[in-house]
């Protein structure tokens, strides 16, 4: 209790400022509030592979997981993201997520997208998780990315390439693939009004 | 620590500094909203149309334009190459490999003329050929048949698009099943254009329009290859007999309590229930639908040409196509999955012929026993079991790949058929022994189409002279006039 008074009596603005003061506040924080929504941030959440579809450069592996055999039994996170504990699920996805937001919004996206090292190893860690009981060779139950690199076995994709996306990726290689959009920001009254408007303006 | 108010007391200039770290912190979280922003358009805008296509479009060729890979596969539905052991796209006369038919269908204009479906391509042209259309048939007819459809329908209305007879709208219906079916030219998303489907989802109190993509790749479909009828003996107004669900059972409680009856047969005189395709309420009982596959996962897979995949427009039978199709799922060679498919087919086609016998059989004999004298009263309850027979039996037989979506369904559905029609047999070969006859009945020779349509007293050459006639007279004038109006659209 002691520290957070400190804490505001160090930061409290003198009386005849506050009311400027708590605007701007007010301001910024109104704005943190508008980048939350128009992004999409709850959602980010959930296990909805729709939600992959808030950055459109993944159109191409929304498609091809959609009409692949996966599309039935796996969402993205089943494979993408550690299934084995909370804790670890939700750090995953909290730096994973930092990267990309950081890379859409910088532009720096590449034409195709390549798995990283760190996702490498979490896929081939939920393959062996649901096929568990379809992968005869014990030995190849227990292959990690680790052991592979060090020539100790082979991921699955290796062989199984075209699993479940494919070999065809590039982002220009999907131009009229149906994915679900996103719902627009505004409400839509005034996403009609707006509409509307440009019509007349046409 | 100080108070931040004693920090600038001392040092004014620090205000300076408070202020403009503040600027530019809501500086950069308004540069990285509106960054948010413009990339979600962008997400709208990375399907772009290049000549835009206007709304009821129904030229192929026009959408093809902005879409050339789509509709090059989509055009190769004009093959007529390939023949599985059941179905496929060739050219096959149904009533020459299965004579039987002939005799089920007395009375029928599908007596004259039966041909196994090619692909969509050919849907004007074999509607205008076949002899089914010399007699005079609804407008309703052309409804699945063509792009000009939903373009007629928002014109003179829906109700009174049915009403027109089919000759009247001849020039108006010439371009073949295309994009226009279940597309959206603005957005290319799937989109529901008969409103049959539609009424039938509000029969069922289901909502359409909550259908997910998924689902869609389906319904598109069930816009046509389903169960139907002409309600109204004026009206004509295409309905889906779902109000009871999906079964054989509840579509003929549906038709019979609405006393529907397709056509009385020429031999029997049974009041028959004639099925049309149940092609997609057949599928629901089938194993794939139920693991949420979709039709146009087998009939329309994705496919890679060059550095581009996207859906293969060329719909056709998944068997001349089984990498793509069934093998995106299951691991085993193309000849044990066309056996599987096969294997299921010949069963079911065993108890389907054999329905078929016992029904020609039934219709022969309560033809004898109307000759000899029969009444109405007693061959009543006889008539009512053909009627159930030749209707599960027809439920089966017209849906197209039926024997494989659903095979236990198929199976049930046609062993009740044997059943039903045997039980009026039964009945029949009382009768007829009361009225002194003694079964077995001599049967007719009706080994071939020529000889069976002959039994039934068909004029083929008549109705073949009468066909070419108007193929050569009406369809041209169709044709030109249709040309001449096209020819003003943008």
């Amino acid at each position: 209790m002691n520290l957070l008074k400190k804490t505001i009596k160090v930061f409290a603005p003198p009386p005849n400022w506050r009311v400027y003061v708590f605007t701007t506040l007010g301001v910024l924080f109104g704005l943190l509030l508008v980048v939350f929504r128009i992004s999409n941030a709850s959602s980010y959440l959930s296990d909805d592979p729709v939600v992959c579809m808030n950055c459109h450069v993944m159109t191409p592996q929304f498609a091809t997981w959609q009409k692949s055999s996966h599309a039935r039994v796996a969402t993205c996170n089943d494979c993408h993201v550690p299934q084995d504990n909370f804790v670890r699920k939700y750090l995953f996805k909290a730096r994973d997520g930092m990267r990309h937001a950081t890379i859409f919004t910088l532009r720096l996206e590449p034409e195709v997208i390549h798995i990283k090292d760190a996702g490498a190893g979490v896929v081939q860690e939920n393959c062996i998780r649901c096929h568990y009981q379809f992968i005869n060779t014990s030995s190849l139950v227990s292959v990690t990315k680790k052991q592979s690199e060090h020539d100790n076995g082979k991921l699955c994709w290796e062989c199984h390439r075209e699993t479940p996306h494919g070999r065809v990726n590039s982002l220009s290689s999907f131009p009229f693939a149906r994915v679900p959009q996103l719902t627009p920001v505004m409400p839509e009254w005034l996403d009609k009004f707006i509409q509307s408007e440009t019509k007349k303006l046409k | 620590m100080k108070k931040i108010q004693q920090i600038i007391s001392e040092k004014p200039w620090m205000a300076y500094v408070f202020f403009s770290a503040t600027v530019i912190v809501v500086f950069l979280i308004g540069l990285f909203g509106a960054s948010v922003i413009e990339r979600r358009s962008e997400a709208v805008q990375r399907f772009q149309i290049v000549k835009p296509i206007a709304e009821w479009e129904p030229r192929n060729e026009v959408w093809g334009e902005n879409f050339p890979r789509e509709f090059e596969s989509y055009y190769k539905t004009s093959e007529t190459t390939f023949a599985s052991k059941y179905g496929g796209s060739a050219d096959r006369d149904m009533l020459t490999q299965n004579p039987n038919l002939v005799v089920l269908w007395a009375g029928y204009a599908f007596s004259k003329d039966y041909n196994q479906g090619r692909g969509h391509f050919w849907a004007i042209k074999d509607i205008r050929k076949t002899l089914r259309t010399n007699a005079p048939q609804p407008a309703t007819c052309w409804t699945c048949k063509s792009t000009d459809v939903p373009r007629l329908m928002k014109e003179m209305g829906v109700a009174n698009f049915y009403k027109k007879g089919w000759n009247d709208l001849g020039e108006q219906v010439v371009n073949v099943i295309g994009c226009q079916d279940c597309h959206d030219p603005q957005s290319m998303n799937l989109r529901i254009t008969r409103p049959a489907l539609i009424e039938a989802f509000k029969d069922q109190g289901k909502d359409i329009s909550k259908a997910s993509h998924q689902e869609m790749r389906s319904l598109v479909c069930a816009q046509c290859h389903v169960e139907y009828y002409f309600k109204g003996k004026t009206e004509k107004y295409l309905t889906f007999p779902w109000q009871n669900g999906f079964t054989v059972e509840a579509m003929e409680k549906y038709y019979d309590e609405v006393e529907h009856v397709d056509f009385v047969h020429a031999l029997s005189k049974t009041p028959i229930l004639k099925a049309q395709h149940p092609d997609y309420e057949v599928a629901q009982f089938g194993i794939h639908v139920e693991r949420g596959v979709a039709c146009a996962d087998c009939h329309m897979p994705y496919k890679s040409e060059g550095g581009v995949k996207f859906t293969d427009h060329h719909i056709q039978s998944p068997l001349n196509n089984v990498s793509r199709s069934c093998q995106v799922c299951h691991r085993e060679s193309e000849v044990t999955l066309i056996k599987n498919v096969n294997d299921r087919q010949d069963k079911i086609t065993e108890m389907q012929l054999t329905a078929e016998n016992v029904l020609v059989k039934a219709h022969l004999e309560a033809k004898t026993a109307w000759d000899k004298g029969a009444v109405e009263e007693e061959m009543k309850s006889v008539l009512k079991l053909i009627r159930q027979a030749q209707w599960r039996w027809d439920y089966v037989a017209a849906s197209h790949g039926g024997s494989f979506h659903a095979p236990v369904e198929c199976a049930r559905v046609l062993g009740s058929s044997i059943q039903k029609a045997q039980e009026a047999r039964i009945e029949l070969s009382k009768i007829l022994t009361k009225l002194g006859v003694h079964t077995p009945i001599t049967m007719p020779d009706i080994s071939t189409k020529e000889k069976a349509q002959k039994f039934i007293g068909l004029d083929m050459l008549k109705l073949k002279a009468d066909k070419q006639v108007f193929i050569s007279t009406d369809v041209p004038v169709w044709d030109k006039k249709a040309a001449e109006r096209q020819s003003k659209m943008k």
